[in-house]
């Protein structure tokens, strides 16, 4: 019975539970999915990770190459992120081009790297003007269950974590580059920014980490990324239903909070990870 | 129609003066003969133009049988289109998409497409001011007006209205908030570099200020065009 | 490849396999939620998902509809940093078109296809990391996930690799022992009627040996094959007691 009526209105289904303050599956407003990571999984990447939030799953893989520098850019290397949505996430998505939702989410995930400046491409420079390490970070979503901008921060910035990069010198006579695949070193990290992600639904009720039914039925989404010290590096509302003041003040303290609980387990799960 | 064209001279002075003005802005209305609304709109040396075609008819595929399908074009002066456009067609489509009345026009569609003029800074506002007063011209039912404030942070943490392009290379921050003209509460956000709360807070403020001028800017214009 | 012995002296292959082992295999079922069925399987260090969407009216061209037949869809992807260098393109060069064409070969052979008429079957591959025995490890993982789905099949369809490495014909090769240059075969079956699905090898193999190579991929396949019906059998079993559990 409960499913024909969530078939044939679905908004008024939603509409019953959320008088009571909670959602279908049990969680209250401000509540996020089970969270789970697992660092260091595939041998031929450099760094990865995979994360799952609730059901929704991204895998990061970051594979590193050494390239020319941009010529106005001598001195910097190069962070290219991708974000691809295969058709086998999700029944949504189609095989062919990357879909609109897949250029949307590269494109948020250049920006945050960007804007919160969590690793300094001066340390990505092996000899100015000549060599660079380029980072390709490539996000594979798995399963698509909503929220995956959220996932992909976190897989992006745990599979960083876990990069190690052989040192590569150059030899001046000559010219070649060497590599002492024995001497390791990590990236330094920075800062680490953490999204969050609320959906609003009827103009006025907000809710943190949507699944892929409810993300259907908002009329409004909002993504805060936040790094250490409680400063937010993006805020990124669509359009959508408009937001006022207080709301958006609460969703940025959700946030915060967020942000910390994600950084602890990313830290404890790489105590146990060897490098 | 002839075109018509506003300007708001007078009040707003030029960069040179203080950075909490708006540079100052000029529309026409009704520039192209062949779209149902057009508009050009420019703030400063930054400058817009967009088309809006409909409701008109749409392809199956899209066709939403509650609402009318809202779709965006966004098209650059040189290259190619790639992802920076795509997110800025996002943010462009969703604020269109809760702007206009789309439940009056069931399985219709509503095209707008954006040209790229002269990029000089807080290019994104201008784009939203443009296709606001676009749909304004096409006479499309519209639950509120939209309007869009660009404001930066320097390094002093200074607060700069409606940067240019070359206040923007020094800033440590930048965001752009669009507002809605009943309540205005705050439709849509994009935002470059980081900042605190409080910080944000403060812009919030001082943008929803500066875009009420934005809005009479608009009920002048169409008031000129429509007083003919 | 100078200095590295792919069969040593005393028999044992690079990873200290013998001849006629196979390398570990782990596989779980039901992994995604999205799916009708998923499956995710590990040989060794060769790591492969499949999901299957279906049967579904057809998507698409109209023009591939068949009157008696369900379409069977097959995408074959590997993620960019599956392999030692990176992969520049995950789908759509020639390697994964003719991966997908044999994948498609492979189920329309073993679904029972007149079932379901008009309708199409979506099958996803996805491999993570690449160590050699890609083909194999997709067709085990594709078999579980249509298993997963509940869509009817003649028999398992199980595939496994063999190779002739220096007088002695060995099973289940990895990424090393194929880019040594010696021939490669690959086999899917259906175990219990043992009819060869897809048999596939590259380089040159003496006639005289082509039969013990064969004989050494058919027991592998049926290796793989006791692997696969003890994992779905513990599968549907705790899927069956959580049911009776949440019944009671």
């Amino acid at each position: 019975m409960a499913a024909d009526f969530k078939t044939a209105q679905p908004v008024e289904y939603y509409r019953k539970f959320l008088e009571k303050d909670v959602r279908p599956d049990g969680r209250e407003l401000g509540e996020i999915r089970p969270t789970m990571i697992n660092i260091g999984s595939i041998s031929t990447a450099e760094g990865s990770a995979l994360v799952k939030l609730g059901n929704t799953t991204v895998l990061c893989g970051v594979k590193a190459e050494v390239t020319n520098p941009k010529s106005e850019e001598p001195d910097k290397g190069i962070i290219v992120p991708n974000v691809d949505l295969p058709a086998l996430c999700s029944p949504r998505f189609r095989p062919g081009p990357p879909s609109e939702q897949a250029q949307v989410v590269s494109q948020f995930m250049v920006e945050v790297i960007q804007n919160s400046g969590c690793i300094d491409p001066k340390d990505l420079c092996i000899k100015a003007g000549k060599h660079v390490w380029v980072l390709y970070c490539d996000l594979v979503c798995l399963d698509y269950d909503g929220n995956v901008t959220d996932a992909c921060v976190l897989a992006l910035m745990a599979a960083l974590k876990n990069v190690s990069l052989p040192k590569v010198t150059l030899n001046e006579e000559s010219g070649n580059l060497e590599t002492h695949m024995q001497e390791k070193w990590g990236l330094n990290i920075l800062c680490q920014p953490v999204a969050t992600t609320f959906a609003i639904f009827d103009d006025c009720i907000v809710f943190a980490d949507p699944t892929d039914e409810e993300e259907n039925l908002a009329t409004g989404k909002v993504t805060i990324v936040t790094t250490e010290e409680d400063k937010i590096c993006f805020v990124h509302k669509p359009g959508g239903s408009p937001l006022s003041d207080d709301k958006l003040q609460n969703c940025l303290q959700r946030s915060f909070i967020r942000a910390r609980e994600a950084r602890n387990l990313v830290e404890t799960t790489l105590v146990n990870v060897d490098r | 129609m002839p075109a018509h064209r506003s300007t708001m001279g007078s009040k707003f002075r030029t960069r040179s003066s203080s950075p909490m003005e708006l540079r100052p802005m000029l529309s026409e209305v009704s520039v192209l003969s062949r779209s149902d609304g057009s508009a050009s709109f420019s703030q400063g040396d930054c400058c817009a133009l967009a088309a809006v075609y409909g409701p008109g008819e749409v392809k199956v595929a899209k066709e939403l049988s509650d609402k009318a399908s809202v779709e965006v074009v966004f098209k650059m002066k040189v290259g190619l289109p790639g992802c920076k456009e795509k997110i800025q067609e996002r943010i462009l489509r969703n604020t269109c998409e809760t702007a206009i009345a789309a439940t009056l026009y069931p399985r219709t569609a509503i095209d707008i497409v954006i040209q790229e003029m002269h990029n000089s800074g807080s290019f994104l506002a201008t784009c939203i001011n443009c296709v606001c007063m676009a749909m304004l011209d096409a006479c499309v039912d519209m639950k509120y007006l939209v309007a869009a404030v660009t404001c930066g942070l320097n390094s002093e943490g200074e607060l700069i209205l409606d940067p240019t392009l070359e206040q923007e290379s020094d800033l440590t921050a930048l965001m752009i908030f669009a507002y809605e003209s009943s309540n205005f509460e705050v439709i849509a956000t994009y935002t470059t570099g980081s900042f605190t709360s409080d910080q944000f807070q403060i812009c919030l403020i001082h943008c929803r200020e500066a875009s009420k001028h934005i809005f009479q800017f608009f009920r002048d214009t169409m008031a000129r065009k429509l007083s003919k | 490849m100078a200095g590295l012995e792919l069969l040593s002296d005393q028999g044992f292959r690079i990873d200290g396999r013998r001849p006629h082992e196979l390398r570990r295999i782990q596989c779980r079922m039901g992994v995604f939620g999205q799916a009708e069925g998923s499956a995710y399987v590990e040989q060794g260090n060769t790591k492969v998902l499949a999901a299957v969407y279906g049967p579904h009216e057809i998507r698409g061209s109209r023009g591939k509809m068949q009157p008696d037949k369900v379409l069977i869809n097959c995408q074959y992807s590997m993620a960019t940093f599956s392999t030692g260098e990176r992969k520049r393109r995950p789908r759509g060069d020639r390697k994964s078109q003719e991966m997908t064409k044999h994948l498609q070969q492979t189920f329309e052979a073993a679904v029972l296809t007149h079932l379901y008429p008009r309708s199409q079957i979506d099958i996803f591959v996805e491999v993570l990391q690449s160590d050699g025995g890609n083909y194999c490890a997709s067709v085990n993982a594709a078999t579980l996930a249509i298993i997963d789905a509940g869509i009817p099949m003649k028999d398992y369809v199980c595939a496994c690799s063999a190779s002739y490495i220096e007088d002695n014909p060995v099973v289940d090769i990895n990424y090393l022992e194929e880019s040594s240059g010696s021939a490669e075969l690959i086999m899917a079956m259906l175990p219990k009627s043992e009819q060869i699905v897809l048999l596939q090898m590259n380089s040159r193999l003496h006639e005289d040996n082509l039969s013990k190579v064969m004989d050494m991929a058919t027991q592998g396949c049926k290796d793989v094959h006791s692997i696969l019906d003890t994992a779905v059998r513990e599968h549907l079993t705790s899927s069956i007691a959580l049911q009776d559990s949440s019944v009671t």
